[in-house]
């Protein structure tokens, strides 16, 4: 028998246990800038792709805003 | 008004955040077990979109002038197949299994940087509706995988107005692939890494699963390989929109450039989609033969000789340019010389399987079925080293044969192989295992009724890429057998759908442990919990969980490495 074996029982999500504090200083943070930052580079291919401006530009806007959120966003 | 609500304290209520819902934990993850799970369905989900597109390919040949689809569609069809298979499907799915797998395997609790973990994920994702979203314009990538040039110049470049791109087609594969790109250089530096500081205490390199060593060779391969891609991408861009002229022979450039460039890619790219499978494999060979790994250090070392001379071997693909003589020698000796770690390991192999008390289950039978299926297409690879043989079938159906006995006879099988072993610890629940062998045989009747005829078909003169064929070749019946098989094959990824169906809701659950077997990720609940281990193992020798069930014969206690 693992120590861990019986961590994660498969029970309803109502009856499992609170995390501790501790569980959640163990794994990074979630975060919608990687996502974010995704989002905006496909603006910028799609943007290259259809030779728009308009699009380039937003595209560009949404990258440097999600590389500066991901920046200065709390660890 | 607020029906998803949680309860901070008692009598205060407040509405869920993002992240504390369902689809934002999701979209907002950084946890490598759910990105991993994420990889995996993406890339499924484009091995199903690549299956189409094969069967779409097979019907069109599978009689003398078929008109199934139109010359143009056809082009767009057969590029799609090959670039999503290796760009959405293999590479993604190995990358999947290492971010799930890797981090326990070596007792970490997650990878070295999750967010950018998050950010390669969402980039593949991305970069492969980019791709598919070009059927829309009915602008598909139309010049094959490699999208050689000066085909996919613009008209003026190209040196032949009828053999050109100038639609947007090639533009959709030279961006959708630099996005990919991104993904596979930010996920190679994670698990480097990841896999050199993050191992668990007494985990040396020499202690090290061999999937996650091949995984690290693996990511150094991406890293050196594909800024020759990325290179040879935006060249060829500038050509297209900036008015270089890189490729152009009319102009002082050289076309043979881009193949140069990109098959210094290409080839490592070959062992990028089949090393981590070798990994795979040589994870579950072992459990199922009850013994440990014959061979580990050759096994490791020679994914390593592997890795190196896979930079050394490109230009095999390029017999046929006009290469002078001595370069051709070096080529055609390089590429033999990689059979030899190659051939290493699949001794080891069958020396790990040999006296071990075998159980034929559904991930052994895909292991064994990937060293047959890989072996075939290392020996037509090597036939394909000795250039005077090469000059003969070059861009034949042989040289498809071959691919596909290495691409999908290896990285397939070895990937459904890796599918039902860890599948227990992914879900907490078996793969059926009955449904499992009807599919596994399914597939080998498929793959070997589809693939081999194409070897005869190569002998005979067709030509690769061919959009159809006149009824007096003597083409027709290894045609028809190719794309009876490849319907076969399409049934047996059918079973498997229906496997998962039926598993998913009511599979056999497996408990933490459920195949005996020796390595840490197995040393934690099925599923894992967020966090992978409440503390974290030391390792001692190369089975750290074999030791901490069976301390009084305990490896360490016995071998020393």
């Amino acid at each position: 028998m693992s120590e861990e074996q019986n961590q994660n029982e498969q029970v309803p999500a109502k009856d499992r246990p609170i995390k501790t504090a501790q569980e959640f200083t163990l794994n990074a943070h979630k975060s919608y800038w990687p996502l974010a930052l995704a989002i905006a580079l496909c603006f910028v291919l799609v943007a290259v792709t259809a030779n728009n401006l308009i699009v380039l530009g937003i595209g560009t806007v949404l990258a440097a805003a999600a590389i500066i959120g991901w920046g200065l966003e709390r660890r | 008004m607020a029906t998803r609500t949680i309860v901070e304290s008692p009598g205060v209520v407040r509405r869920k955040r993002l992240d504390e819902t369902y689809i934002g934990e999701w979209l907002m993850t950084t946890d490598h077990k759910k990105i991993g799970l994420m990889y995996i369905i993406t890339a499924f989900f484009f091995f199903l979109v690549g299956g189409v597109e094969a069967l779409l390919i097979r019907t069109q040949l599978a009689v003398p002038n078929g008109k199934v689809l139109s010359p143009e569609v056809y082009n767009q069809i057969f590029t799609m197949h090959g670039t999503t298979m290796i760009f959405l499907f293999v590479m993604p799915m190995l990358t999947g299994f290492g971010n799930y797998i890797v981090p326990l395997m070596i007792g970490a609790r997650d990878m070295a940087f999750p967010r950018l973990n998050a950010f390669g994920y969402w980039i593949v994702l991305f970069g492969g509706l980019f791709l598919n979203s070009s059927f829309l314009f009915n602008a598909a990538p139309n010049g094959g995988w490699f999208m050689y040039a000066p085909l996919s110049e613009l008209t003026k470049g190209c040196g032949n107005a009828v053999m050109c791109t100038p639609g947007m087609n090639a533009d959709f594969w030279l961006l959708g692939i630099l996005l990919l790109g991104i993904a596979s250089i930010a996920s190679a530096l994670n698990f480097v890494v990841t896999i050199l500081k993050l191992r668990a205490p007494g985990m040396t390199l020499n202690r090290m699963p061999l999937f996650t060593w091949m995984t690290l060779v693996t990511s150094f391969l991406l890293l050196f390989a594909l800024p020759s891609l990325t290179a040879a991408s935006v060249l060829l861009l500038l050509d297209r929109h900036l008015g270089t002229h890189f490729y152009q022979f009319a102009s002082g450039g050289d076309p043979l450039l881009w193949q140069h460039l990109f098959w210094s890619f290409g080839h490592p790219e070959v062992y990028i989609l089949i090393l981590p499978v070798f990994g795979m494999i040589s994870e579950i060979l072992p459990v199922f033969s009850r013994k440990p790994i014959f061979g580990y250090t050759f096994i490791a070392w020679s994914g390593v000789a592997i890795g190196f001379l896979s930079f050394t071997v490109w230009a095999h693909h390029m017999f046929a340019v006009g290469l002078p003589p001595i370069a051709q020698a070096f080529f055609a000796t390089s590429t033999t010389l990689i059979a030899i770690p190659t051939a290493v390991k699949i001794f080891n192999w069958i020396a790990t399987v040999w006296g071990g008390k075998v159980i034929l289950n559904a991930p052994m039978l895909f292991a064994l079925g990937f060293i047959a299926m890989f072996l075939i297409g290392g020996l037509n690879g090597a036939a394909l080293a000795v250039v005077p043989f090469d000059y003969q079938v070059t861009d034949s159906y042989f040289v498809v044969a071959h691919l596909h006995y290495v691409l999908f006879g290896g990285s397939v099988f070895g990937i459904f192989a890796g599918i039902y072993y860890w599948f227990p610890k992914l879900t907490g629940r078996f793969l059926g295992d009955r449904l499992g062998q009807v599919q596994f045989w399914l597939m080998m009747v498929g793959v070997n009724l589809t693939f081999f005829p194409m070897h005869l078909l190569g002998l005979l003169g067709m030509p690769r890429r061919i959009y159809t064929y006149p009824a007096n070749l003597g083409w027709n019946l290894d045609n028809l057998l190719a794309t009876i098989g490849a319907f076969i094959i399409a049934a047996s990824v059918l079973v498997f759908l229906w496997n998962l169906f039926v598993s998913l809701g009511n599979g056999q659950k497996a408990g933490n442990d459920p195949w005996d077997a020796f390595t840490l990720e197995w040393d934690t609940s099925s599923p894992p919990a967020h966090y992978n281990f409440l503390t974290i193992p030391t390792v001692r020798s190369r089975r750290p969980f074999y030791d901490k069930k069976n301390p009084d014969i305990a490896d360490w206690k016995t071998v020393t490495h």
